[in-house]
């Protein structure tokens, strides 16, 4: 069975462990603090040629613990992402792929990529929609899927279902 | 009906196409009704809408295309519904959606008639209850025939269409029956809960209504930095 996760390129592993400090990178993907995002976005499209923007995806995570307590995890959501670089024929390179993930707190906003890969518009759009993940800078931040006067965003944990806003229920 | 010379009954060649149709012995001349001419003319040529939004909408195509061939009666797809008489609604219709087929329905000249296709469009089915669903298109259009299925097979589309074209019949003949009842009777939909339900824990819905008065009433980016952070409040057990 193949793993879950495709392993992570050794170069950029290389370059995300020096450029970000970190020991280990799990398969998963590094997680990169919010200010230094964009930079490290226009990094990987331009010194290591990742230019095809594969998706990025949140999760929405409730608040654990109390405030003040040990333990204690605010109320955040998770974008995990994920680049594509093509086969390159001079170095015998096979096409490869390569996740990073971003915490970003309720109420505070992660740096859009859209101007770095422009596929990254919708997708954004989707997220701010469905989990409500905002992305500052995005040129044009609607929603994608719901209705534009829709309340809330549903795929958040703490969404009310029973919302009561529909006029045939 | 006529009666020739003989006292035999005399029967037009049209006799079958229009019902009701008489003629004289002798001469190239019938009689009928403008109802049962037009009643005629409107049953045999439903031109349809196709409203077809998942996978109802495949059978829709099979229904239309050469082997099972609705034209053969009449049934012409249409794209646009200002040509159009009948609208099929083939799938799930949501929250989004409905209001666009509402007014795709609002633009179509009467005579018109409506003919949900499939579970989705009937009441649902379980996509329900999931917040962005509409619970059956009847819920904001009229609908006249209702073709069970999840998707009905082309048999069943076509047999909604006999149904229709029979109730087109039926109502011009004025002996118009509601042809669709809830075959078994006390057979019911399962009950969902809402709020205001009286079988619902009253604290529960007060804090359900609290949480959605919490929610950004714009739900824009642009205008709020914050999005909201509504509580769900922990359901009763059952």
């Amino acid at each position: 069975m193949p793993p879950l996760h495709e392993p992570i390129p050794p170069d950029v592993l290389e370059w995300c462990q020096a450029e970000l400090g970190l020991e280990t990178v799990p398969a998963e993907g590094p997680e990169v603090p919010r200010d230094r995002l964009l930079a490290f976005a226009r990094a990987l499209k331009d010194q290591h040629d990742f230019w095809f923007f594969l998706y990025c995806a949140s999760t929405h995570y409730p608040e654990e613990g109390s405030a003040g307590e040990e333990g204690h995890k605010p109320d955040r959501t998770l974008v995990a992402y994920r680049v594509r670089r093509l086969p390159h024929a001079a170095s015998g390179r096979p096409t490869q792929t390569f996740p990073f993930r971003v915490w970003v707190p309720t109420g505070e906003s992660t740096p859009s990529l859209a101007e770095v890969w422009v596929g990254a518009d919708w997708q954004e759009r989707e997220q701010f929609d469905l989990v409500g993940t905002v992305f500052a800078g995005h040129p044009d931040p609607r929603r994608l899927m719901m209705p534009e006067d829709w309340p809330g965003h549903p795929l958040r944990r703490d969404y009310a279902i029973e919302t009561g806003h529909f006029p045939w229920r | 009906m006529a009666v020739d010379e003989s006292g035999q009954a005399f029967r037009h060649p049209a006799y079958g196409m229009i019902e009701g149709l008489t003629s004289l012995p002798g001469v190239d001349l019938a009689f009928t009704t403008a109802d049962k001419v037009l009643t005629w003319g409107q049953a045999n040529a439903l031109w349809v809408f196709p409203m077809a939004t998942s996978c109802c909408g495949i059978e829709f195509m099979a229904t239309s295309a050469n082997r099972f061939d609705s034209d053969r009666i009449g049934t012409i797809p249409r794209a646009t519904p200002r040509h159009c008489d009948v609208m099929i609604i083939a799938g799930t219709i949501t929250v989004k959606m409905a209001p666009r087929v509402k007014k795709l329905w609002d633009q179509m000249p009467e005579p018109k008639w409506a003919i949900a296709m499939g579970s989705c469009a009937i009441s649902g089915d379980f996509y329900r209850d999931i917040y962005s669903v509409v619970p059956g298109v009847d819920t904001f259009m009229p609908v006249d025939v209702y073709v069970p299925g999840c998707p009905p097979n082309p048999d069943g589309l076509l047999e909604g269409i006999r149904r229709l074209q029979e109730k087109i019949r039926n109502k011009r003949n004025g002996a118009f029956v509601e042809p669709d009842k809830r075959p078994i009777a006390g057979l019911q939909a399962p009950s969902i809960p809402r709020i205001g339900d009286p079988d619902r824990d009253p604290a529960i819905d007060a804090a359900q209504l609290e949480a959605v008065q919490q929610l950004d009433p714009d739900g824009g980016m642009r205008r709020s930095s914050a999005p909201p952070a509504p509580t769900r409040p922990v359901r009763k057990e059952d």
